[in-house]
C-alpha cells in the first residue's frame, strides 16, 4: 500500500510517497526518513547559526571546525566537483550570492575577500575539519536538498520500500519498479519519465526576478544567459543537483563532465528547442 | 536509471500553465491519528477577538487572515490545529501538533492546491496530449504527481506556524489572558 506525506523543510515543501506491506510500516519508515532530512537540514543550513556550515562562516578562518561526517562527505563531493567543473561549481559563491541579495549576510566577524574560492579551503580528513585560507563563506544550498533526498531514500530502501519518490521542491529520486512521469516546469514545459535515479532542476525565474544573479559563475562573475532552464538526471539526487549549477553556468559546454559522472541534462533556452547533454537517457 | 523526455508542445499555445497541481496528502481524522496516535482529540475551536489577532501579529509579525481558530485539545496534553495558508499562487491546507506546553510537535501538510485565475482547464484541452507521444500515452493532470522546476517555497507554512505559535501563548495556553 502507498502513503504519501508532505512537511515544511529545507525551506521547501518536501514529500514522500512510499510503498510497504502495511500502514504501520509505512508511517514509521517515512517519519525516520523525514528525521533524516531535518537532520541534514540542522546541519548545513546557511541560516541557522548553529548549523556546520554557519560555524565554518564564523570560525574556520581562525581554527579547522570539526564538522559530522554528512557535512565532511558533503564538502569533499563538492570539492571534488569544483576541481573536475574548473571552478563553475563553488561553493564559495556565497560571497556574491549575499552580494546579490539572494542570501541574507551571515553573522560572520569577516567580509568574504572578492578573489577567495573553492580553492581556499582545505578540508583536513583525519579531524573531520575546514580550514580556510582567505576570508569566504559558504553555502551548501546548492547541494544539501540533494543529498537531504538521497538519505531519505536511503533510509526508505532500508527500511523495505517496495518503491518511493522523495522530492524537496523539486529536487527528487525515484525507486523503482514504477517508471515515474516528471513534469518539468519551466518556460517551456516538457515531460520526462524517470525509473531509478534522480532529478533536479535550476532556472527558476522567479528567484532570478527577486535575485539577479542568484546563478553566478564566480570565475568571470557573469550572470547565467536569463530564460535558461536545466534539468539533470542522474544516479544520485547530490549529483544531479550540483550540476544543475553547472550547466546553468557552462551550458553546452558541461557536456563532457555530466558524460564522466554518468549524469544527462536537459537544456531549454529562451530562443532555442530542448537540448540533451551528456550521457545517453 | 534512465529518462525520457517527452516535450510537450506548450510554446506554441497562448496561454499559462496546464492543470493546476493539487494533492490531499491526509484528511484532518488521519492527521489526528499521525500525530497524536491513541490520543482522544477535542474539539476546542475558537473564534478570535479583535484585540486577540492585534496581539498575535503584533507577537509574530504575521497577519491573521482568518479569525477561526480550529483547535483540538489532545487527551495526552497538546493541541492539534488545522489551519490554511495562501502563497502566491497556492493554498496550503496544514495541521500543526503541539506539546501541552507549547512546544512545536510535528508539522503536516494536509492538502496542496495551485490555483490560476484565467484557470479553464478541462478534459477537451488535454486530451490533445493523449496518444501523441512517443511510446505509452501520458494522461495529464491526473498522472503527473511529480513536479520539478517551479518555485515552491514553506515560507508561507513556516510564517503560519509562527503565528500559530503566537496564537497558543496568547489564546490557549493554561496561563493565558
Amino acid at each position: 500500500m502507498q502513503r504519501e506525506r508532505a512537511k515544511p523543510l529545507l525551506g521547501t515543501i518536501v514529500s514522500i510517497r512510499a510503498s510497504f506491506g502495511d500502514v504501520a510500516e509505512a508511517d514509521a519508515a517515512i517519519a525516520e526518513a523525514f528525521a533524516e532530512i531535518r537532520h541534514v537540514h540542522r546541519l548545513m543550513s546557511f541560516h541557522d547559526p548553529q548549523s556546520d556550515v554557519s560555524r565554518i562562516n564564523r570560525e574556520a578562518l581562525f581554527a579547522p571546525v570539526f564538522v559530522g561526517p554528512a557535512t565532511f562527505e558533503v564538502l569533499t563531493w563538492a570539492q571534488r566537483l569544483a576541481l573536475a567543473s574548473d571552478g563553475a561549481f563553488d561553493v564559495t559563491a556565497a560571497g556574491m550570492a549575499v552580494k546579490a541579495g539572494a542570501l541574507p549576510a551571515p553573522s560572520s566577524p569577516f567580509e568574504p575577500r572578492p578573489a577567495a574560492s573553492w580553492r581556499d579551503i582545505e578540508l583536513i580528513e583525519e579531524m573531520s575539519a575546514v580550514l580556510i585560507h582567505k576570508p569566504l563563506w559558504i553555502d551548501l544550498g546548492g547541494v544539501a536538498k540533494g543529498y537531504a533526498v538521497d538519505r531519505a531514500m536511503a533510509v526508505l530502501k532500508a527500511r523495505g520500500a517496495q518503491g518511493a519518490v522523495v522530492n524537496a521542491g523539486g529536487d527528487l529520486a525515484v525507486q523503482g519498479p514504477d517508471v515515474e512521469p516528471v513534469w518539468l516546469r519551466g518556460p517551456d514545459s516538457a515531460l520526462i519519465e524517470l525509473g531509478q535515479g534522480a532529478l533536479a532542476s535550476s532556472g527558476d525565474e522567479e528567484a532570478d526576478r527577486r535575485a539577479p544573479g542568484v546563478h553566478l559563475d564566480m570565475r568571470n562573475r557573469r550572470r547565467t544567459p536569463s530564460g535558461r532552464f536545466v534539468s539533470v538526471v542522474a544516479d544520485t539526487c547530490l549529483v544531479a543537483d550540483a550540476l544543475t549549477k553547472v550547466v546553468m553556468i557552462d551550458g553546452e559546454a558541461a557536456g563532457p563532465l555530466l558524460e564522466s559522472l554518468g549524469a544527462t541534462a536537459f537544456l531549454s533556452e529562451a530562443q532555442w528547442p530542448w537540448r540533451q547533454l551528456g550521457m545517453a537517457a | 536509471m534512465r529518462s525520457r523526455l517527452i516535450l510537450l508542445p506548450l510554446a506554441s499555445l497562448l496561454t499559462a500553465p496546464p492543470a493546476a497541481y493539487a494533492t490531499t496528502y491526509l484528511t484532518t481524522e488521519q492527521a489526528q491519528t499521525l500525530m497524536f496516535p491513541g490520543a482522544q482529540l477535542t474539539p476546542d475551536f475558537r473564534v478570535l477577538t479583535d484585540a486577540q489577532a492585534a496581539a498575535i501579529r503584533k507577537d509574530s509579525g504575521v497577519d491573521v487572515l482568518s479569525k477561526e481558530l480550529k483547535a483540538w485539545r489532545a487527551s495526552t496534553g497538546g493541541w492539534f490545529i488545522l489551519d490554511r495558508v495562501v502563497g502566491k499562487h497556492e493554498f496550503i491546507t496544514f495541521a500543526l501538533a503541539l506539546e501541552a506546553n507549547g512546544a512545536v510537535k510535528d508539522v503536516e501538510i494536509l492538502d496542496y492546491r495551485e490555483s490560476y485565475g484565467d484557470q479553464v482547464r478541462g478534459q477537451a484541452w488535454r486530451a490533445q496530449f493523449l496518444g501523441k507521444q512517443h511510446g505509452a500515452p501520458v494522461k495529464l493532470g491526473q498522472d503527473i504527481r511529480n513536479i520539478s522546476g517551479a518555485t515552491l517555497s514553506s515560507k508561507h507554512v513556516t510564517d503560519g506556524v509562527r503565528r500559530l505559535l503566537s496564537t497558543w501563548a496568547l489564546v490557549l495556553a493554561p496561563h493565558a489572558a
